[in-house]
């Protein structure tokens, strides 16, 4: 069996979905920041695959530019939960409750 | 062709250079928080500047493509494109921030060092906030709208003493980038449907669907509705609106206009390149769906925003509600930009001065903004009050203010496109969205004053709020200026 770019472009769709099922299930804000970044590797995947598919450079152009966008996530995202963290010692989501209406 | 030409980036360049001027005075001089601000304000201006330029400077036949691959005839794979469409976004995004960082004045004055940090952030956010309107490119857009997306995160829980601010920014950040990555997943399928990331030049995705029939149109299915799921999540339509009260109830209230008004122009404009430019061809799929979110975003944003009891909570849902009025203007295809940039540009002109009003009365600082403490506002603070008066009345679209006009136009453009359901539950939502605005200023009028304290209302803040007032007003009796600017801003 030969294993086609479109293998692997399945591939990442089954990654993007496992990583969209961590955001919606797991409650710890870490865990879901992780899933989140699953995600962001499906679409590495996929413009790297595609961009093979097609015999085109742009593809893995675009996920060196996507891997960047996701280091300057990290930092931020990070900072942020390292910032809840210290305030509340708590990490899930479900007790970050005290907006609403 | 002057590809390397420095025109199309001027806003971007100038707001970058000013980001840097900002953190280098922090170093440079003692305490230089006022002239940090005026710095910011200044690129601002200059920002708006350059994008008249370019305006001027496409009336004179000026190119509209930029950095494209070098060595081959025809542009392929331009990254810029700078067309009467960006330059609108330009001058109104930049106004906009102009006065949304005014409102932010007195929060950068008491936050210190931290101010430049604040500074550096907004001019960063704005710059990103352009990036996504003059992309000719779908990684050029991803770019700046996780520029803008980021620097917003941190923006949004930056009184981090407070409580509130980390969880709004915590909210804002995971679900924004839950946005962002449904978002350049549908990109990448794009990519995979089309064969190409450009929106413009040879072998672009727009000339691409012209000529050919795709060979697999689920997937080019699927690639725009996630493209159109993650904007929305943006511009805070339903049912991708979730975290907009949380965010704007917990974020300083100073900096929520900016957020809110600069965020959903930038994310219509975004939204508009990429359907008008990109997927002409493919109108008769993607405008069903934006009609469907439209309408679940009037009735959710209307309903929801009646149940509030905090007014940064009003205000979101009625956001929701008003994103949904954009998207009608969607439905049309071109010939509702027009519509789009006229309502996007007053609204975010009126949310600017609500979110002032809302800054003095409770702080610029605080988080949340509950009813009681608007308990009688008209006899503490009466002429704060009457503007805020006006400015309901323009949310509400009420005769003799831009809102009015502005859904006039719009409910125009989805009838002329057939979708008069739309139309008609448009109108009926109006009608009970009156019940929410008129809500709010009995609190203001009615009631008994919630405390004796003196509403003071700070230089810069009450210079936005006559700005706010006055275009309100004037664009409601006159709208036939920026109709005509709008209607010629379209995209290439």
């Amino acid at each position: 069996m030969i294993v086609t770019p479109g293998w692997y472009m399945a591939l990442a769709a089954v990654l993007f979905s496992i990583g969209g099922a961590g955001v919606l299930v797991r409650r710890n804000a870490l865990v879901m920041f992780m899933s989140i970044e699953l995600m962001l590797n499906s679409v590495n995947l996929t413009f790297v695959a595609a961009g093979t598919g097609l015999g085109l450079i742009e593809g893995q152009v675009a996920a060196l530019f996507v891997i960047v966008v996701a280091a300057a996530e990290v930092t931020i995202g990070l900072a942020i939960l390292v910032a809840v963290f210290r305030g509340r010692a708590t990490a899930n989501v479900d007790e970050l409750s005290s907006l609403g209406g | 062709m002057n590809n390397a030409a420095l025109l199309p980036i001027a806003p971007e360049v100038i707001l970058l250079a000013g980001a840097l001027i900002v953190i280098l005075l922090l170093v440079l001089l003692d305490r230089p928080y006022r002239e940090g601000g005026i710095v910011a304000m200044a690129a601002l201006a200059a920002a708006a500047v350059a994008s008249v330029l370019q305006w001027q400077a496409l009336g004179d036949g000026a190119d509209n493509l930029y950095f494209s691959a070098q060595g081959v005839p025809v542009p392929r794979l331009p990254m810029v494109v700078m067309d009467h469409y960006s330059a609108f976004a330009g001058v109104v995004i930049f106004v906009v921030s102009m006065l949304g960082l005014a409102v932010a004045w007195r929060l950068v004055l008491t936050l210190g060092a931290r101010s430049a940090e604040f500074l550096t952030l907004v001019l960063l956010a704005v710059a990103g906030l352009h990036m996504m309107t003059a992309s000719a490119n779908m990684i050029m857009l991803f770019i700046g709208l996780e520029t803008a997306s980021i620097a917003l995160y941190v923006l949004a829980g930056f009184t981090r003493e407070r409580a509130n601010a980390d969880e709004a920014a915590v909210k804002y950040f995971l679900l924004g980038s839950l946005a962002s990555v449904v978002f350049v997943y549908g990109a990448a399928l794009l990519f995979a449907a089309t064969g190409s990331t450009a929106f413009y030049g040879a072998g672009s995705m727009r000339e691409f669907l012209a000529e050919n029939i795709v060979a697999e149109p689920a997937i080019l299915l699927l690639a725009m509705g996630l493209v159109i799921v993650g904007m929305s999540f943006k511009v805070t339509a339903a049912p991708f609106h979730q975290w907009a009260p949380d965010v704007y109830q917990g974020a300083p209230s100073g900096i929520v206009g900016l957020m809110a008004a600069g965020v959903k122009i930038a994310g219509f404009a975004a939204l508009g390149r990429i359907l008008f430019s990109a997927l002409p061809s493919q109108i008769d799929d993607w405008a069903p769906a934006l009609a469907i979110i439209a309408g679940a975003s009037m009735i959710i944003g209307t309903v929801l925003a009646a149940v509030q009891d905090d007014v940064k909570r009003i205000l979101a849902y009625s956001g929701v509600a008003h994103a949904g009025y954009i998207l009608m203007a969607f439905v049309a295809g071109n010939e509702g930009i027009g519509s789009m940039w006229f309502y996007v540009t007053t609204y975010a002109l009126t949310v600017i001065g609500v979110f002032a009003v809302v800054a003095v009365v409770s702080g610029s600082r605080s988080g949340s903004s509950p009813l009681a403490e608007w308990s009688g506002l008209s006899s503490r603070a009466p002429v704060l009050a009457w503007v805020m008066l006006i400015m309901l009345l323009a949310l509400a679209g009420i005769p003799f203010t831009t809102g009015f006009v502005a859904k006039v136009t719009v409910f125009t453009a989805a009838t002329d496109a057939g979708y008069l359901w739309l139309m008609i539950l448009a109108l009926v939502t109006t009608i009970v969205g009156l019940y929410v605005y008129f809500r709010l200023a009995a609190v203001m009028f009615l009631e008994g004053p919630a405390g004796v304290e003196e509403v003071v209302v700070p230089p810069t803040t009450a210079l936005v709020l006559a700005v706010a007032a006055v275009t309100t007003v004037l664009l409601g009796l006159l709208p036939w200026p920026l109709l005509d600017l709008a209607r010629e801003a379209l995209p290439l």
